[in-house]
């Protein structure tokens, strides 16, 4: 399994179109101009990107948006992202007009490692941590390797992406919610347990989400002893590795030759890292 | 063509536009989006006598027109520094300041002297205005005597020009920049962050794993403006401005508050090719007004 990196850009993408696919949870989709040195837009599943909603001038809000990708076209030079407005910078990109700016930066940050041959992908994901897995299921399907396990859970059905996207990733879909509005009512772990006894060749798990559904995940994963690869979320500034803002703990025993590298950073060192190396 | 070259204490600049300590990593990280040849010159990130981790994350938070951070100075140490990090910056054709910190004046001074050792820094920054950082930094930077004692344990160490950064939480920071001038230093660097908090209601937490941070950002440039004013008044060696600065207006107005050369630092998380935006800018306008020296607009506040 091999970690890759896909070289950046800073240029300014435009909006195709934004639409609200679940509660609150919209999807704009980008137009990214493609440059002379770089004429193909490569996204490793996985991946995130630095977008400004604002206008260059401004100043609020002040910081770019990490956002994962859910999916690429990349002769067409489209990249989509899902996100939940939460909050204004969330809102400020939901507001922007067809047509108009987005600063684009990246793609930045390592990938998923690639499954090898023979292996069982389930990928799992909760809330608003399920669109890079909608990409990487669709890098699966398409390479025609195992098929990729989709296990999916939200608070409730109205925070559910649409079926159209996730069947895109997967055949295979299972889902959960926290009322029992839709799917089972229960934990995505359940659904994982349930997955882990049907006896799938090489089970390998990828998971984004809330940080304690990844704990619960990665925990699960260490008592059936399957490899578990988490997308981690932390506040992050550069994104470029120069802030070193958005550090998460590695787990004790890791090789750590000094105090230094105690904490590793999303943006570079990451944001995907083998559940065993992080202190959950 | 206005001639933007500049000598700040003794540094030749090719422009007086640098990359502010912590916020350009130690160089490598940014010559993808940057060609560090444009700039004046870069202040490395932070480095202390041993290695340290860090503080506990979150250790940044996005608040109006700027941000929080308490990183704690996570940072290799100055052995691993100087094999690890230096020979990469060794080949950048610009200026590079080293900036250190340290929990004693004698331990500043031994940093001081071990980089002594090494060929072609620039200079020499002491941060004794870090927020963060619980054995030192803005500890020495809010009393006169300390600031003085730890530059002169610095400047009794090493030849090269040393540049005292200096903390705004302070309530008169002309008596700390006449104390650092007294202790030997050939600038200032200011302002270092703000100490701020971000406060999350609902869970009744602060947000920073440190409790408190640095306020760094747009937020903070009338607060730098104002600061540097009143030092430009109180000593007679040279001052690079920082806090805040995001255009090359931004920095032209340090410049006539009284800056001989500027850093900018928070903006490049957002823009990281942006330092030579501005180097551009400065260039453009002051063609555009005739000035043909960018150092004839240095102090030129009419008050």
């Amino acid at each position: 399994m091999t970690l890759t990196r896909s070289a950046s850009a800073d240029v300014t993408s435009k909006v195709v179109a934004t639409t609200e696919v679940a509660e609150a949870f919209y999807q704009t989709r980008l137009r990214v101009p493609t440059r002379e040195q770089a004429p193909v837009l490569t996204v490793e599943p996985g991946q995130f990107v630095q977008l400004q909603p604002r206008p260059p001038e401004g100043v609020y809000p002040y910081l770019r948006i990490p956002l994962s990708v859910s999916a690429v076209d990349e002769a067409g030079g489209i990249v989509d992202v899902l996100y939940e407005v939460v909050g204004p910078k969330t809102g400020a990109l939901r507001r922007i007009a067809v047509g108009e700016d987005v600063g684009f930066l990246g793609p930045f940050g390592n990938g998923f490692p690639t499954p090898s041959t023979g292996a069982t992908p389930i990928l799992v994901g909760g809330g608003i941590g399920v669109p890079p897995l909608i990409y990487f299921g669709t890098v699966l399907r398409a390479a025609g390797t195992t098929p990729p396990i989709l296990v999916v859970g939200a608070r409730s059905k109205s925070k559910h992406l649409p079926d159209g996207l996730l069947d895109s990733a997967s055949h295979d879909v299972r889902r959960a919610t926290d009322d029992g509005s839709l799917g089972h009512a229960g934990l995505v772990t359940d659904l994982l347990q349930d997955a882990f006894g049907e006896g799938h060749q090489a089970p390998v798990v990828y998971t984004c989400g809330p940080h304690a559904m990844m704990a619960a995940v990665a925990r699960l994963c260490a008592d059936h002893k399957v490899p578990c690869f988490a997308s981690l979320e932390e506040y992050m500034a550069c994104g470029i590795g120069v802030c070193v803002g958005c550090v998460v703990e590695r787990a004790n025993g890791t090789s750590q030759s000094s105090p230094y590298d105690h904490y590793a950073r999303v943006c570079v060192d990451g944001p995907i890292f083998d559940s065993r190396q992080i202190a959950w | 063509m206005t001639d933007l070259t500049t000598n700040f204490a003794g540094i030749e600049l090719r422009n007086p536009v640098l990359l502010a300590s912590g916020t350009c990593g130690y160089g490598e990280e940014l010559a993808p989006f940057l060609d560090l040849a444009r700039l004046g010159g870069i202040v490395t990130k932070t480095i202390t006598p041993e290695p340290r981790a860090g503080n506990a994350p979150p250790r940044i938070v996005e608040t109006a027109a700027g941000m929080l951070n308490s990183i704690g100075l996570q940072n290799p140490g100055i052995d691993a520094f100087v094999q690890d990090k230096w020979p990469y910056l060794a080949t950048l054709d610009t200026q590079i300041i080293v900036n250190i910190a340290a929990p004693t004046a004698q331990l500043h001074g031994a940093m001081a002297a071990r980089l002594e050792e090494v060929q072609g820094i620039a200079g020499i920054e002491v941060n004794i205005s870090s927020p963060n950082m619980k054995d030192g930094g803005m500890l020495f930077g809010c009393s006169p005597s300390a600031s003085r004692e730890v530059i002169a344990a610095v400047r009794s160490e090493t030849r090269r020009p040393v540049i005292a950064k200096l903390t705004p939480n302070v309530t008169d920071i002309a008596a700390i920049a006449n104390a650092v001038e007294d202790g030997g230093a050939d600038g200032i660097s200011m302002i270092n962050t703000l100490l701020g908090m971000a406060v999350d209601w609902r869970t009744r937490k602060p947000i920073l794993g440190n409790v408190t941070g640095g306020l760094s950002g747009p937020a903070i440039k009338p607060v730098a403006l104002a600061l540097l004013w009143k030092v430009r008044q109180a000593v007679n060696i040279p001052i690079m401005g920082l806090g805040g600065i995001a255009t090359a207006a931004d920095a032209l107005e340090f410049l006539v508050a009284g800056a001989a050369a500027v850093q900018v630092g928070t903006s490049t998380f957002v823009d990281p090719g942006g330092a030579a935006d501005i180097v551009a800018g400065i260039e453009r306008e002051c063609a555009a007004a005739d000035i043909t020296r960018v150092g004839d607009l240095v102090g030129t506040l009419r008050v």
